[in-house]
């Protein structure tokens, strides 16, 4: 639905986004992941038209993003507040009216969504009384009071306790069983691994990898196994078939953290071990998408 | 388009709900109406003085002509010795005692005014004076004047002021109420543009730092977002404006009436003449009501509020503009001092020329260009205005402001629009300029 094409950002004397490529399929959850500075919010505010790129493009829904689709997009900004001397109903009220909604359908939809979140009681209540994680609560609510087709979240997580960030997390998927589109930006791993379908990795404001997560870590295994096992094998057969990584020894159990030498099988390895040993356990290792970001951030530099 | 008139509802809104805006609106006039009573309290208390009785003791048997009793003072003449009655003064029901000694007319003196309290000033001068009026009357009779001729040679006479026009007809003018209403409209000027070009400013920044801003702009444009505020605050001044004026004439009205209402039968006709300000008085100038209210009549009021509100809003967007600028650039209103500076600069030279130069000299070239330039136009034009200025200048003025505040809309959007998503930097000028160079 969202298709961006070599996008070209330069501040004066900085290149903040370099030829930026990226497609976010519709009813997806994407994750916009990065290092601080890497051009993530840059990337995020040509989406939203706050500002526009040097060169490059943005289609939504096929068509040249303008002025038309501020209202089918929800952003909530990494850097986000709401006016403290205002009660709460009527700055959600407010924002929602800016997007677009008549008072009377915008009047219902909050009181909808402050009953759904438990927030029925803060309406009149001043911002400045609120908590942190309240206020992350109502400013969640702005962002997607307008049924937005695309849904734009900066680090959505930051600030919620546990309790209320799986509240929200909840509220996330089920708009986007509803059919919204999500863009995720964070540096929160465990989050991307939970909720998004595909990625795109920006670094030094180039997009270094982009896909989706299954391919991504596929693509990242590399022949990588725990054994587990009790006795002992032949060290001649196991060196021209795997290198050891890693080896600790539990009572009578040993754990072993093996990689495969290159064209060498599980089965190679099964049948080289089962002779001697008698095996516990044998997983394959999967990269998370931490060590994935890492390893291409480091390996960047 | 809706969403501009959003914002500014809110903006409105926001600020005329505010406990400070109503107190400050309602408090005002109160304030105003209240100098207003003192002034007619004061001259009515000055026009009544305080009643005394004298007890006249004349051993003079050269001054034949008698004191007559006035507005407060009574005098009666008692048969009695100063020493008999010196003693029982205070049951007497008198207040003074004047003791008029044998004198020939050419050299008054051995004249006595006792009492149980000390006489002020203003009675010593009044019995002063009556007694000097009888001893040149008697005078004047001896040297064979009838009275009817004495009669006739006291006359009274009053100035009218008349300035004349362009067409050639004159009309009424008072220089002493020119440069007050003037001066007046021209430092309520620079207050109003003062007070709600900070406020613009200081609403730029809190929403900076209540980081509202970036949600905000995903829903609106920077520019939507600045003249929003801009109209939003402008309606909240022209609203404390009008109430103003609106309540102060409410009340002052109220308050003349009740005055007028007490004041004892022969005064209350003296100050409605006043009060009516048509009527030549020889006391206009040391009866300060009755002389505003006269000026005030003269002075086209109508067109001094209009053009007023013409240059508020005018002068407001241009300066506004400028302070929505700077709350862009900065992070906190600590930060703004550097940038404050060449933008109170011509307000300020504006505001101390105009009630300097201008009083002084209202026609000349300073005069004249200080109300052209947009920068000092809107304090110089209201100053300028009670005296007269020509169509054609005014009318030059009001388009080179609107061709002024246009520009300096432009040039603050175009800062405003990166400034306001600047964040934890240390601003320069050199910044700012690089960022009004910026394509988007």
């Amino acid at each position: 639905m969202l298709s961006v094409k070599n996008i070209v950002k330069q501040y004066a004397t900085h290149r903040a986004l370099d030829d930026v490529s990226l497609e976010v399929e519709q009813g997806k959850i994407f994750g916009l992941l990065g290092p601080n500075g890497a051009g993530k919010t840059s990337l995020i505010r040509i989406i939203t038209q706050i500002t526009a790129p040097d060169s490059g493009e943005v289609l939504f829904n096929g068509k040249r993003l303008s002025a038309e689709h501020i209202n089918q997009i929800g952003y909530l900004p990494e850097e986000r507040g709401l006016y403290k001397k205002m009660e709460i109903g009527e700055q959600v009220l407010y924002l929602a009216k800016l997007k677009g909604l008549s008072t009377p359908e915008a009047t219902k939809r909050v009181k909808f969504w402050f009953e759904k979140l438990e927030m029925g009681s803060w309406w009149s209540k001043k911002v400045e009384d609120l908590s942190k994680g309240m206020q992350q609560k109502v400013q969640f609510v702005a962002t997607v009071l307008h049924q937005p087709e695309l849904i734009i979240l900066d680090e959505p997580f930051s600030g919620f306790d546990p309790v209320n960030a799986e509240v929200i997390k909840n509220e996330i998927l089920e708009l986007n069983k509803q059919g919204a589109t999500f863009i995720f930006s964070t540096h929160r791993m465990e989050s991307v691994e939970e909720l998004c379908d595909s990625i795109a990795l920006i670094h030094r404001s180039k997009k270094i990898m982009d896909g989706s997560v299954l391919d991504i870590k596929n693509k990242y295994r590399n022949n990588t196994y725990w054994v587990e096992y009790e006795g002992v094998y032949d060290t001649d057969v196991s060196t021209e078939l795997f290198e050891v990584l890693y080896r600790d020894i539990q009572a009578e159990k040993i754990v072993l953290k093996v990689k495969l030498r290159a064209g060498k099988t599980i089965n190679q390895l099964l049948y080289a071990l089962l002779p001697t040993v008698n095996i516990h356990r044998l997983d394959e290792v999967i990269p998370t998408m931490n060590d994935i970001f890492i390893d291409q951030v480091k390996t960047k530099i | 388009m809706r969403k501009i008139l959003l914002i500014i509802q809110r903006e409105y809104l926001s600020r005329v709900k505010k406990k400070s805006f109503i107190l400050m609106t309602l408090l005002t006039p109160l304030i105003i109406a209240g100098f207003y009573g003192l002034i007619i309290y004061f001259s009515i208390q000055g026009a009544k003085g305080t009643f005394n009785k004298i007890a006249v003791v004349s051993n003079n048997k050269t001054l034949t002509e008698k004191l007559t009793s006035g507005n407060n003072t009574s005098y009666v003449y008692v048969n009695e010795t100063l020493e008999t009655l010196k003693p029982s003064i205070r049951k007497s029901g008198f207040d003074y005692i004047l003791y008029l000694p044998e004198f020939s007319l050419d050299k008054p003196a051995g004249i006595q005014l006792l009492g149980a309290k000390q006489a002020g000033l203003t009675l010593n001068n009044r019995v002063e004076e009556d007694i000097e009026n009888i001893i040149r009357t008697q005078k004047l009779k001896e040297s064979g004047i009838a009275q009817e001729k004495l009669d006739k040679l006291k006359s009274s006479v009053s100035i009218d002021n008349k300035k004349i026009d362009e067409n050639g007809k004159d009309e009424d003018s008072s220089a002493g109420a020119t440069m007050i209403i003037g001066t007046a409209s021209g430092i309520l000027m620079f207050m109003f543009i003062l007070i709600y070009g900070i406020q613009v400013m200081r609403g730029v920044i809190e929403e900076k730092t209540s980081r509202i801003i970036e949600v905000m702009i995903s829903s609106v444009k920077p520019f939507q977002l600045m003249m929003g505020k801009i109209i939003g605050i402008a309606l909240v001044g022209l609203t404390q404006f009008i109430l103003w004026i609106v309540l102060t004439t409410a009340i002052s009205t109220i308050a003349a009436k009740m005055f007028v209402d007490k004041a004892p039968v022969q005064q209350k006709t003296m100050i409605t003449a006043q009060l009516k300000a048509g009527t030549k008085m020889n006391q206009e100038s040391s009866n300060p009501i009755a002389y505003v209210q006269k000026s005030l009549s003269n002075l086209n009021l109508t067109k001094i509020i209009s053009v007023f509100l013409f240059f508020f809003i005018g002068g407001y967007f241009f300066y506004s503009a400028l302070y929505a600028a700077i709350g862009s650039a900065v992070d906190s209103e600590t930060e703004t001092q550097q940038f404050m500076m060449p933008v109170m600069m011509p307000l300020l030279v504006g505001y101390a020329l105009s009630l300097s130069v201008i009083t002084n000299d209202p026609y000349g070239s300073i005069a004249f260009w200080l109300s052209m330039i947009p920068f000092t136009s809107p304090i110089a034009m209201m100053v300028r205005l009670p005296y007269g200025v020509p169509d054609w200048q005014l009318a030059l003025s009001m388009v080179l402001l609107i061709f002024g505040f246009i520009g300096t809309v432009w040039v603050a959007s175009r800062i405003y629009r990166v400034g306001i998503l600047m964040y934890g930097k240390k601003t320069s000028f050199k910044e700012m300029i690089k960022w009004f160079a910026y394509r988007n």
